[in-house]
């Protein structure tokens, strides 16, 4: 490890890469404060900007917007008492009432200093639990590389949606779409319905503006029009934290980011499970029970610690996989293979300086996120309280403009459109657009290592079955859906339950 | 000019109060099932005009898709099955309800969307397609304040702008 550190720091301690890093980390901090956006929006709308990066700047600037989304969304949770992200709900629950007792700077403050722990926490481990788990997928053949994608889309499918049946369905949709153009294997093409433009394949950039993007401008017609605006309280307090708050955070931030880590390393979970795990854990630990719900810097810190400490963690399996740990990292996934890093044992041999500079990378993100958020934190404040009305028109624009830049034609912007149609339709049926994503970014793994497997075994599919990491991950598949059934029965028994 | 915008706001708020009520209930477990198991069904009926092969190969480019189809009409007959069964067991089924009002806002946005694209097709100038864009949802959020139309307009132009001149897209 140490040999690849210091040729890393050259590699990213470069004017480029820190401009990208900031960039991205206010664009995260900025999208993430406004309810109603949400991080993977940012990442689909700004993907196009970073194909014609190199690898370095590109997933700096990715990174940035995803760390800062992190804690971005405590920002209107404080302010305004609504979540700009699913997993700020859990800040929400103390934040809202520490700012409505006039500490709103001393809120912002905890969640920027309990995010940056986590965060900083989480690529720590990254960086010494990657290489390791790289050297375990060394030792994965084509079939294994089949079930491990088959694990992946299994869990994303199942924790998706209301119904695991569904979540197949999508991910079914999302592999069948990674078909379109030319066979992987053959070069024939492939669903093209006599279109040229498609033997190229549909990028998933164009894809996920439509079923991300564009869908969501749709379901404006879902909001009442008042609810669309609000209007943040000015920050009037000094922020000022005590020493004995500092010592009742620290606890609850360790142990947070620790959970975060172990949360985020699960495909299929993420930054909300792992928040309000951390919050119930915390409370249940806690001395000051009574403060949780009432403006509890405890809570605040281990919702904040842990919903960050997710984002090092998911890249783990990403990296030595090629298993996303979320759905902002399944683009992310996208982004290293258009620079030729394709994950595994490779990535941290062969190219092991420019992973080991992402990596350093995700801690110097970290750090400007706390910079960022210590003299932005009047701006960011501002920011929520941006008009739809305004917002709405420009995100409409970033999309097409996006969706035209990858191969500069109007038939993308099309393609982008059918997709957001398509999505606006899912959303009807309650199908999660999730699995389709990462149907999208496996599809053309999946499918090469299926094939491959099964020309070394003659077509026999008994391959699948022959190894012993072929045997563990069948066993993984069965347990996570057997779980995940049980877990949806219960729900749906508890859920009875409340109605009688 | 003033009376005609508000009478014209309250036709459409009359309207909107009438499409508000009109809801759609749809078995959407089991519509979801159809439909997919149709579409199963269509891919595998096209898949091969669509999907050239070599007969040589042992594994051929129909393989995977077929797999994936046979996996999703597993789905749906799982999904109609468990909704069929409700039926038969006389327990309420999943249903999901679309309000009149919803879709056609939804439509009403869909045609600002197309609106940008065709004029930015037509006339080649992204532009003209991103001013029309801010205009229509200025209008369709019922916006009275001038200040919001300069402002949109102005980001409109400077991200085509940045686009155009920074990023080097043609258009």
């Amino acid at each position: 490890m140490l040999e690849h550190i210091l040729p890393a720091s050259g590699l990213l301690f470069t004017l480029e890469n820190i401009l990208w890093i900031n960039i991205g980390v206010f664009i995260g901090s900025v999208f993430a404060a406004i309810p109603g956006l949400s991080v993977i929006l940012c990442v689909i709308l700004f993907l196009p900007v970073t194909y014609s990066m190199t690898a370095i700047p590109g997933m700096m600037f990715l990174l940035g917007i995803y760390c800062a989304g992190g804690y971005g969304g405590s920002v209107s949770a404080i302010l305004i008492n609504t979540p700009g992200t699913p997993h700020a709900a859990a800040t929400m629950l103390d934040g809202h009432p520490l700012s409505e007792q006039g500490r709103t700077k001393a809120a912002l403050k905890i969640a920027l200093y309990a995010s940056t722990f986590g965060g900083i926490f989480s690529a720590l481990m990254l960086l010494f639990l990657g290489p390791q788990v790289a050297k375990i997928a060394a030792q994965l053949g084509t079939a294994e590389y089949f079930m491990v994608c088959v694990f992946g889309l299994t869990i994303i499918a199942g924790v998706s949606g209301k119904s695991m049946i569904k979540g197949v369905i999508s991910a079914c949709l999302g592999l069948l779409i990674s078909c379109v153009g030319a066979d992987p294997m053959t070069s024939y093409d492939r669903f093209t319905f006599g279109i040229p433009r498609l033997y190229l394949g549909l990028d998933l950039a164009i894809c996920l503006i439509g079923l991300f993007a564009l869908v969501e401008i749709l379901a404006k017609a879902e909001k009442k029009p008042g609810s669309l605006n609000m209007d943040a309280e000015k920050i009037r307090d000094d922020g000022v934290i005590t020493r004995e708050e500092y010592k009742r955070m620290l606890r609850p931030t360790i142990i947070s980011s620790l959970i975060g880590v172990m949360v985020g390393i699960i495909p299929g979970t993420g930054a909300s499970e792992a928040s309000w795990f951390s919050y119930n854990t915390a409370k249940n630990m806690s001395r000051h029970k009574e403060e949780f719900g009432h403006g509890s810097v405890e809570g605040i810190a281990a919702a904040e610690s842990a919903n960050n400490a997710v984002t090092g963690a998911t890249l783990i399996p990403l990296l030595t996989l090629g298993i996303p740990g979320d759905g902002t990292v399944a683009i992310m996934l996208s982004a290293l293979m258009i620079n030729g890093l394709n994950p595994g044992l490779s990535l941290f041999t062969t190219q092991g300086d420019i992973m080991y500079a992402i990596m350093l990378g995700l801690i110097l993100v970290n750090l400007f996120m706390l910079l960022q958020g210590k003299f932005l934190t009047t701006l960011f404040a501002k920011v929520v309280s941006i008009p739809q009305e305004i917002l709405t028109p420009i995100i409409v624009i970033f999309c097409f403009a996006g969706a035209y830049s990858v191969n500069k034609n109007y038939f993308d912007v099309g393609v982008a459109l059918i997709f957001g149609i398509l999505a606006w339709i899912l959303r009807k049926l309650e199908l999660p657009p999730v699995p389709i994503l990462l149907g999208l970014v496996l599809g053309g793994m999946t499918e090469t290592n299926f094939r491959r497997a099964l020309l070394i075994s003659n077509g026999s599919p008994r391959i699948f079955f022959s190894s012993v990491y072929c045997v563990i991950f069948l066993v993984l598949i069965l347990v996570a859906v057997g779980t995940i059934v049980r877990g949806k029965v219960l729900e749906r028994k508890a859920a009875a339950g409340k109605e009688d | 000019m003033k009376d005609q915008l508000a009478r014209l706001g309250a036709r459409l708020d009359a309207i909107g109060e009438r499409l508000a009520q009109k809801d759609l209930r749809i078995p959407v477990d089991l519509v979801t099932g159809v439909l997919f198991a149709l579409f199963a069904a269509v891919i595998l009926r096209v898949m091969p005009d669509q999907v050239t092969v070599s007969e040589k190969d042992v594994v051929n480019g129909r393989a995977f898709p077929t797999m994936l189809m046979a996996v999703m009409l597993l789905g749906c007959v799982m999904l109609i099955g468990k909704e069929l069964y409700k039926l038969a067991k006389k327990q309420p089924l999943a249903w999901k309800t679309i309000n009149l009002l919803v879709e056609v806002k939804a439509l009403v946005i869909l045609a600002i969307l197309g609106g940008t694209y065709f004029l930015s097709r037509l006339t080649g100038l992204f532009v003209v397609g991103g001013v029309f864009c801010c205009l229509g949802f200025l209008a369709y959020f019922r916006c009275k304040k001038p200040s919001y139309y300069a402002i949109t307009i102005a980001l409109a132009v400077g991200i085509w702008a940045a686009f155009r001149f920074v990023l080097n897209v043609n258009f």
